[in-house]
């Protein structure tokens, strides 16, 4: 599936319908979920006070352990555990993880490539370092997804439904109580991109 | 009495002393005074028959000086909500914009402003944003919304309102409560930057323009008791405190007023004992009352019909 293969927003009036693919394209744009997103579908209804988006996720990243970013080597005499980072852009998560664990004050950064540990137990625990689940792109995904529907809604639609399983992801949003036609319109919505994508 | 006209000098730091004191010499006003780095912006009312005086000391310190329409006219920049989906585009890019000729807007987001059914205003922010001159609303594409939805938010709002919206084709007259309506500017994500959106802008900057020359000329027909201008001088003059203000514009002019902003209950008794060269007093001549913006003073000229003289 390409990026962005089929986007279609959907309106009763034309122009307005220009204007929602403006701001969903700069929404993407502004969250860089655009390479995330291989078919898209919104269909608005101002009059109802409606607003449905079918979503189609392309295949993304799998979870990342800190030996996908960096080498763990261990000084068990000094009781130190240093870690050689590869990847810098994990690093954030990395040290919100190590900070929670082992404490700031036992944490130090000789320099920006390096993280030092220390530990009673420095083999036990740069055993559990090395298979720590650093990050998961498909939680940062989600929450952007979430972000970006929240964002492209219009603002008073304050109900929101919304699905995320696999690679599909259903929002329906409204100022009115949510009725059950509209979620299975969506997820009608959905089913449409799917089969979309065999032809 | 003198008739004033607005003009914006843009140029170098250099000198430009000179064009302080020119000003005090013919009689004129400086509304504001802006540096940045090496260069300055003065927002000021000069005297109709010097204003060639003016243009050529600007040329000689090689500055611009250009007509600023909105000079002394505040501003509010009503959005919905302050939420993401209206900041900072479109509505900071209008405000923005908006002072370009010369006036001072403030962004005012109403607390419950957004939706359909449930748009709705509070007494507080109606009566704050009857203390400028003229509201824009910025609404977002839907023309459902902007001709049958939100015009409710006009309710209570006794200055003139001026509507931003997505939908190019809708007139002034399908906005119910309308002044003017200005399409092209809805609902975006990205910076106002396409040709269609300054296009808008300007127009926007036109009408605005247009119904601040109608509120003057409405004006002109019983004047004010006392220019806001004049009482600005005599503020910065009287109440030297005003210079340790930080904020942008101490002294917010608008048509008929003035804004203050020093704390209301250490200084409106000063306000009140203002003194003019002819023997009044500022009470005489003009409301003074807490403004619903922070804590700071408005003051609200009477008309010379109301007071029986001017000044």
């Amino acid at each position: 599936m390409d990026s962005l293969e089929t986007f279609v927003v959907e309106s009763a009036i034309d122009s307005e319908q220009e204007f929602y693919r403006k701001i969903i394209e700069d929404n993407l744009a502004s969250l860089k979920l655009a390479p995330a997103i291989g078919r898209i579908k919104v269909v608005l209804r101002p009059e109802d006070s409606l607003f449905q988006m079918a979503i189609i996720l392309r295949e993304v990243g799998t979870k990342v352990t800190t030996i996908d970013i960096a080498d763990v080597e261990v000084k068990p005499i000094a009781g130190v555990v240093i870690i050689s980072i590869k990847k810098e852009q994990y690093i954030p998560e990395l040290l919100v993880k190590l900070w929670e664990r082992y404490g700031k004050a036992n944490i130090s950064q000789p320099d920006r490539w390096t993280v030092a540990i220390s530990t009673d137990k420095p083999i036990e625990e740069a055993a559990f370092i090395k298979e720590m689940l650093v990050a998961d792109p498909r939680h940062r995904l989600h929450e952007n997804l979430v972000d970006f529907a929240i964002r492209a809604t219009p603002e008073g639609f304050r109900v929101r439904y919304h699905l995320y399983k696999g690679n599909r992801f259903l929002f329906v949003a409204s100022e009115e109580a949510m009725k059950h036609e509209w979620i299975e319109e969506a997820g009608a919505m959905l089913d449409e991109l799917i089969e979309g994508g065999k032809k | 009495m003198a008739v004033l006209l607005p003009y914006l000098y843009t140029g170098g730091v250099h000198k430009h002393g000179l064009l302080i004191e020119l000003m005090e010499d013919l009689g004129g006003y400086i509304i504001q005074k802006v540096v940045t780095g090496t260069e300055v912006n003065l927002i000021m009312l000069v005297p109709e028959k010097d204003v060639y005086v003016v243009k050529k000391l600007s040329d000689e310190l090689l500055g611009v000086l250009v007509e600023a329409p909105l000079t002394g006219v505040e501003i509010a920049v009503v959005s919905p909500t302050l939420a993401s989906h209206h900041l900072p585009h479109s509505a900071c890019d209008i405000a923005e914009y908006l002072r370009h000729p010369g006036a001072n807007t403030n962004m005012i987001g109403l607390a419950r402003g957004m939706g359909r059914r449930v748009s709705l205003s509070m007494d507080y922010e109606r009566k704050l944003i009857n203390e400028h001159d003229i509201a824009v609303f910025t609404f977002g594409s839907f023309s459902d919304c902007i001709t049958k939805k939100k015009p409710k938010l006009f309710e209570g709002i006794e200055i003139p309102i001026v509507v931003t919206g997505g939908p190019a084709d809708l007139k002034s007259e399908d906005v119910p409560g309308a002044d003017l309506y200005i399409g092209n500017i809805g609902r975006v994500s990205h910076r106002l930057r396409r040709t269609e959106e300054i296009n808008a802008l300007d127009s926007l900057n036109e009408g605005v323009s247009k119904i601040a020359d109608n509120i003057r000329k409405q004006q002109a027909k019983d004047p004010l008791a006392v220019l806001p201008a004049r009482v600005m001088k005599e503020i910065e003059n009287q109440i030297p405190k005003i210079r340790t203000v930080l904020s942008p514009a101490p002294l917010t002019l608008q048509l008929d007023g003035i804004r203050v902003k020093l704390p209301y209950d250490e200084f409106h008794e000063k306000i009140e004992k203002l003194e003019f060269d002819e023997g009044v007093t500022l009470s005489e001549l003009a409301d003074i009352s807490r403004s619903k913006m922070k804590n700071y003073i408005l003051i609200k000229c009477k008309s010379k019909s109301d007071v029986g003289f001017a000044i």
